[in-house]
């Protein structure tokens, strides 16, 4: 019964897809969306029903479908293991992607390859459920390429588009942002590669549980450089500096695809894989700090560069790389299932606050320059309170589910007594209230900014408004069930509970970071909330410029990176390849040639002549002969 | 049928002789059902082959000329098997998909003779029936480019032939020391492999056979620097040639260091695996970093074929059953993926007479199922996992890490910079605007393409779930060539870099 | 008292005269000439050596070449009469038809 409700989970979306790749070259038919989204529920039914089940007796369901690869002492299965942790991540994501799904019917309404569009989305969903549910890091490896090229696909997805000029658009096309992102995963990747080889020749095995029971026998250096190959893994999904830049790009990709993929699920594999391979972290102390500050680092360098950014869905996604960053550091400090509750509280609140973005898109029919929006309050009512709701709990304001699980990560660092991290991010979770009530307030507040007469901005479709409210719902009382929550994943994660010191200053911690979060609510509604007053001399500061311009670091890669190996590129091959290897050879023919070419003024036609060279030959061999009969 | 590996081999030879007499209208017709008839008696053979047999099987003997200890000798095991599969089908698909109508009796009686060469070279036991089949695999292939070829066709065709032929002869030489050897210690002379096996040679003998033996493969594979006359063939060949070349006449170079190198001469082998890793490896980033510069579609494949090419040659010399079986494995997915990848170039071709990319550009939107095609293969080509081509490229760097971390770390950025030449030629040629006048009229994929390309497709997709039917009978072999190496190596270095896989420890 | 070398020493001799006729001779019949000097030469090795090892087979050798020479000759001076009749002259320098 459970093991069917297994593939059910797992096999819905990918009969989702496949149905909807049938259509796929087909005029826009709606049914094939709703079919997709009624099989998307269905996986999220029967993860639901096995997240009960696994709640309430405390059991995991092992399942093994059958042999995958196999050679020398190499066997990897497909299976799939449904625990506290995998559990929840089926649950998360089936219920945000059955959302998007629904989103999408409306959302797409108007493209030619509506069709199309859903059988990428449910791909992606297929790929992203074998990666939380495989039983070994090879299954995960194949969900994690999975969601790539599906990624690859959906940020593509308006293919038709040219490139054009960095400065016109960040991400130049959506065709070059969806190979941008290919390859910078396919970076992180080889060392995921890397990470699985140390663990295969140093355990024997890729099935987690013999490689977590085998830990205690290895080596501090082979578990260091296991748990850093890995995160570069990690890093590579997930975004993390220096390999960030492909994120804020995807953005080209359409907005339920921000939503679901560069949002709440598939960046958030990198923190799944720290957390998933818990036992192997938990031992490596130094990397695991490493881990932790460099999440530290990335969640106020997001945030820095969200802080003047133009762009609606570039905001929320700098915010996203910033909350990746939290979650990072809150794993690399060892507070696992703390990691783990905000990469769920985040998904809801950031998937709405992305499908709000789309309604905004489209009613200012893909306007995404907020200096040019403004009194959409009016029209569009109930995005308007979702993006609230949603930058509500962002920003921490208690009772909003961001307030516990953010608050959670900024105590622990406390708690470890890592007080740099933790005066960083606490100075975060202001900047992050502040960008995204600039956004609220400069999308929706103060006077409309764009041409009322050509424009009129509607509300999104009811249904689809409707089905964004359960993301809404989650996002305000998820944090009510933080303490059910620890009981049931720590049964599998190790608990983390904060000192008897840390408790007592608890009250002071809170308020620390409540007035950081409403100071940056208060900053931003002065500022914005009755409309947009440029600062020339602010934007012209060099400070200003160089966060609009993410440090110049995209700039930076293309000169330093991207050039030289186009350059280098063309180098070997007109220069080396054909200059000097394959000049040599053909120099050898030519010799060969050349050389029959000039003896053939010896063939006179003259038989004297040829006498005479007979001779010689003759005399030569004898003197040959002499030589070697004298040498003996 | 006892006798089934000489139908294999001669059936395509005779069907191609009686050829000359089939009405030209219906030569097509009578290729495909040939070659059909092959891809189905090799199929059989692969039904009745036992996979749990890891040594040589359907041998059959005749001795030819036995003073000199030559017989015609053929069998099959596990390695080879699949790549004589290979061989009928891509000799079947190629026919099938094959667009060419100019002296198309010709072209269908020069591939059915080709098809019994390449059989013939996976299938020979006895050296010098190898050298006769691997030779004569050059004729056809020469007439092919020869006379179908591209404005630079007897260039290429040229260079091809004297290139690849210099590299057997003195593989040649090898082999008749070999014999030579072999009658000095036993007394007999012996051309059969199988003998040769059984040889213990002195280091300073294996080291200088195996260079003359390697000159002869690395030529064929081709390894860095000798390459230079793939991207001529591949640029001149029409599409069939490219095809045939790509598929299955490259792997008679890395199928030769199987057969050959690693068993006769373990401890030459060992000693050689940080030159050849070395070469491999600049393989591998040189020629990527090259195609990525390309203009040409097909040159890009063609060069990506010897960055692949690369792969294969590191996984033989990991010396364990994971590199080794990943290697093989690789050959097919290879001779697979880049067979489509030629065919897919040749639809294109056909239709517009260029592959220059800078005159495509959005195709996407005009040939759909060509772009999903087109796309399911780069993804095979670029290793994505569930596809045919992650299985081998995977097993061959696990099985590389193990002889060097350092080495597979370099081999294995060929999964970023395979992707980034990869996905530029998408980008440029399906992805953006249609911005040429002539792209906006193309017609998709006829139902003689799709039919062609389909089975590809559904290969790949199948071995890259469920590898094991073709995995297990490979991986047999390769642990039972490892026990027999490791007991064969005579210095202590070889013996400790052979690893035998644990399952195969204890007896054969 | 002469000896072996004074026979080799003839023969060199004749055999040099032979080769030097071949070399530097353009008339087709006058190089025939030099040829036949030049087996001569060769004939008067063998019977000396024979002889002086008592061994019968170089003498043999000797009537062996005397015979083919005489064949030889008779082959050859029928090709040369068509090739004069031919082309008119026996000068070789006239004769190269097959420059390469």
């Amino acid at each position: 019964m459970m093991e069917n409700l297994v593939y059910i989970a797992l096999f819905a979306p990918f009969a989702s897809s496949l149905f909807a790749a049938l259509f796929g070259m087909s005029p826009r038919q709606t049914f094939v969306g709703i079919i997709a989204s009624l099989l998307l529920f269905t996986s999220f039914v029967a993860s639901a029903l096995l997240a009960y089940y696994v709640y309430t007796t405390g059991n995991s369901i092992h399942v093994t479908m059958m042999e995958w690869i196999s050679a020398g002492d190499l066997t990897i299965p497909f299976g799939f293991l449904v625990d506290q942790v995998s559990v929840t991540m089926m649950t998360v994501v089936t219920l945000v992607s059955t959302v998007v799904h629904i989103y999408s019917i409306g959302y797409m309404d108007h493209d030619k390859s509506f069709n199309r569009f859903f059988s990428y989305l449910s791909a992606f969903v297929f790929s992203m459920m074998i990666l939380v549910m495989s039983d070994n890091f090879a299954g995960l490896f194949i969900g994690w390429e999975g969601v790539g090229v599906c990624s690859w696909l959906l940020i593509g997805f308006w293919y038709h588009k040219a490139d054009v000029t960095r400065d016109e658009n960040p991400s130049i096309s959506p065709s070059w942002a969806a190979n941008e992102a290919f390859i910078v995963n396919r970076i992180a990747d080889l060392g995921m590669l890397v990470g699985l080889f140390i663990i295969y020749w140093n355990v024997g095995s890729l099935q987690y549980d013999v490689v977590f029971s085998a830990l205690p026998n290895l080596s501090g250096s082979v578990l260091n450089a296991a748990a850093l190959a890995l995160f570069i893994g990690a890093m590579g999904k997930s975004a993390q500096f220096p390999l960030h830049t492909w994120l804020t790009d995807a953005m080209e990709g359409p907005t339920p695809v921000s939503a679901l993929i560069h949002a709440a699920t598939m960046v958030t594999a990198g923190v799944f894989l720290v957390i998933r391979a818990n036992p192997i972290f938990s031992m490596t102390p130094e990397v695991s700090f490493f881990i932790a500050a460099l999440g530290t680092f990335v969640a106020f360098f997001a945030a820095s560069m969200a802080l003047v950014n133009r762009d609606l869905k570039r905001i929320i996604a700098f915010s996203t790389l910033s909350q990746l960053g939290y979650m990072f550091a809150a794993a690399g400090l060892g507070a696992y299932w703390i990691a783990l509750f905000h990469l769920a509280a985040h998904a809801f609140f950031k998937a709405l606050l992305f499908l709000g973005a789309g309604n905004v898109m489209h009613a200012m029919h893909d306007e995404l320059d907020i200096f040019k929006m403004g009194g959409l309050k009016k029209a569009m009512n109930w995005t308007y309170a979702y993006m609230g709701v949603a930058s509500l709990a962002l920003a921490g304001i208690p009772v909003f589910a961001g307030f516990f699980s953010k608050d959670a990560i900024i105590e622990t660092a406390f708690n470890e007594g890592t007080y740099v991290l933790w005066a960083i991010l606490v100075l975060t979770a202001g900047m992050t209230a502040f960008y995204s009530f600039r956004q609220v307030f400069l999308t929706f507040h103060g006077k409309a900014r764009y041409d009322e007469s050509t424009l009129h901005p509607h509300e999104m479709y009811k249904f689809v408004l409707i089905a964004m409210s359960p993301l809404a719902l989650l996002a305000v009382i998820a944090g009510f069930f933080m303490g059910g929550f620890q009981t049931f994943v720590t049964k599998l994660l190790p608990d983390y509970v904060m000192s008897e010191h840390t408790h007592h200053l608890i009250w002071v911690l809170t308020a620390v970071v409540l007035v950081f979060a409403v100071g940056g609510i208060w900053l931003a509604y002065k500022k914005y909330a009755n409309g947009l007053k440029r600062d020339e001399e602010l934007e012209n500061s060099f400070i200003y410029k160089l966060l609009a311009n993410q440090y110049y670091i995209p700039q930076f890669y293309e000169e330093f990176i991207t050039k030289p190996y186009a350059m280098l590129s063309e180098k070997m091959w007109t220069s080396v390849d054909m200059k000097i290897v394959d000049a040599t050879v053909d120099g050898i023919a030519k010799l060969i040639y050349k050389s029959g070419d000039g003896s053939r003024k010896m063939q006179t036609g003259n038989l004297s002549n040829y006498l005479n060279w007979m001779a010689v030959g003759a005399v030569l061999l004898l003197v040959v002969a002499a030589i070697s009969a004298m040498l003996g | 049928m006892d006798n089934i590996l000489s139908v294999l081999v001669f059936f395509p030879a005779i069907a191609g002789l009686l050829g000359f007499v089939v009405d030209k209208e219906s030569a097509r017709t009578y290729g495909i059902t040939v070659a059909a008839i092959e891809l189905f008696l090799s199929l059989w053979l692969w039904f009745s082959f036992d996979s749990a047999n890891a040594g040589m099987q359907f041998v059959e003997m005749i001795p030819l000329i036995p003073d000199f200890g030559v017989s015609y000798y053929i069998g099959v095991d596990g390695i080879s098997l699949f790549i004589i599969i290979m061989a009928a089908l891509m000799t079947l698909i190629g026919m099938m998909s094959m667009s060419i109508t100019k002296n198309i009796k010709n072209m269908i009686i020069t591939l059915l003779f080709l098809e019994m060469t390449m059989i013939g070279v996976f299938v020979a036991l006895d050296a010098i029936i190898f050298y006769l089949f691997w030779e004569l695999s050059l004729v056809p292939m020469l007439y092919i480019i020869g006379a179908w070829g591209g404005p630079l066709r007897v260039y290429a065709s040229i260079k091809f032939f004297l290139y690849t032929f210099a590299g057997s002869l003195i593989m040649l030489v090898g082999m008749l020391f070999m014999a030579y050897v072999y009658h000095n210690l036993t007394g007999v002379w012996s051309f059969a492999i199988t003998d040769w096996y059984a040889l213990v040679l002195p280091v300073d003998y294996q080291l200088w056979l195996f260079a003359a033996f390697f000159f002869g493969f690395a030529i064929k594979v081709p390894m860095f620097p000798f390459h230079t006359w793939l991207p001529y063939a591949h640029g001149q060949a029409p599409t069939i040639g490219s095809v045939i070349l790509a598929a299955v006449l490259l792997k008679m170079g890395t199928y030769g260091f199987v057969r050959f190198s690693l068993p006769m001469f373990p401890d030459a082998s060992v000693m050689m695996i940080t030159p050849i890793a070395v070469i491999s490896i600049i393989m591998i980033i040189y020629t990527a970093m090259v195609a990525y510069a390309q203009k040409d579609i097909k040159q890009v494949i063609a060069y990506s074929s010897v960055s692949h090419m690369g792969i294969i040659m590191l996984g033989i010399f990991a010396m364990n059953a994971e590199g080794i079986s990943g290697s093989v494995f690789q050959m097919l997915s290879h001779g697979i993926v880049s067979g489509a990848l030629f065919m897919l170039v040749g639809v294109i071709y056909d239709r517009r007479h260029t592959k220059l990319m800078s005159e495509f550009g959005g195709l996407a939107s005009v040939m759909p199922k060509y772009a999903v095609i087109f796309g399911i293969m780069l993804m095979a080509a670029v290793g994505l996992p569930l596809t045919i081509g992650f299985v081998g490229e995977f097993l061959v760097l696990l099985g590389f890490y193990q002889v060097s971390p350092i080495m597979t770390i370099l081999a294995g950025t060929s999964i970023i910079i395979g992707a980034i030449y990869m996905l530029a030629v998408y980008k440029k040629s399906f992805f953006g605007p249609v911005t040429n006048e002539a792209n906006k009229t193309l017609k998709d994929l006829d139902a003689k393409e799709t039919w062609s390309l389909v089975p590809l497709v559904l290969i790949v997709i199948w071995l890259g779930i469920y590898p094991k039917p073709v995995l297990e009978p490979i991986d047999n072999s390769v642990k039972a060539m490892l026990v027999f190496m490791d007991e064969k190596a005579i210095t202590k270095e070889a013996k400790d870099m052979i690893k035998v896989a644990k399952s195969s420890q204890g007896g054969v | 008292m002469i000896g072996l070398s004074h026979y080799l020493i003839v023969s060199a001799l004749i055999f040099s005269i032979g080769l030097m006729g071949v070399l530097r001779r353009r008339n087709l019949l006058m190089l025939f000439f030099a040829t036949e000097v030049m087996l001569n030469a060769v004939n008067i090795a063998f019977a000396a050596i024979s002889h002086y090892y008592n061994d019968l087979t170089g003498q043999m050798f000797a009537f062996f070449i005397i015979a083919i020479a005489a064949s030889e000759v008779a082959v050859g001076l029928g090709i040369l009469i068509v090739l004069y009749k031919k082309h008119g002259t026996l000068d070789l320098d006239d004769l190269a038809s097959m420059k390469g």
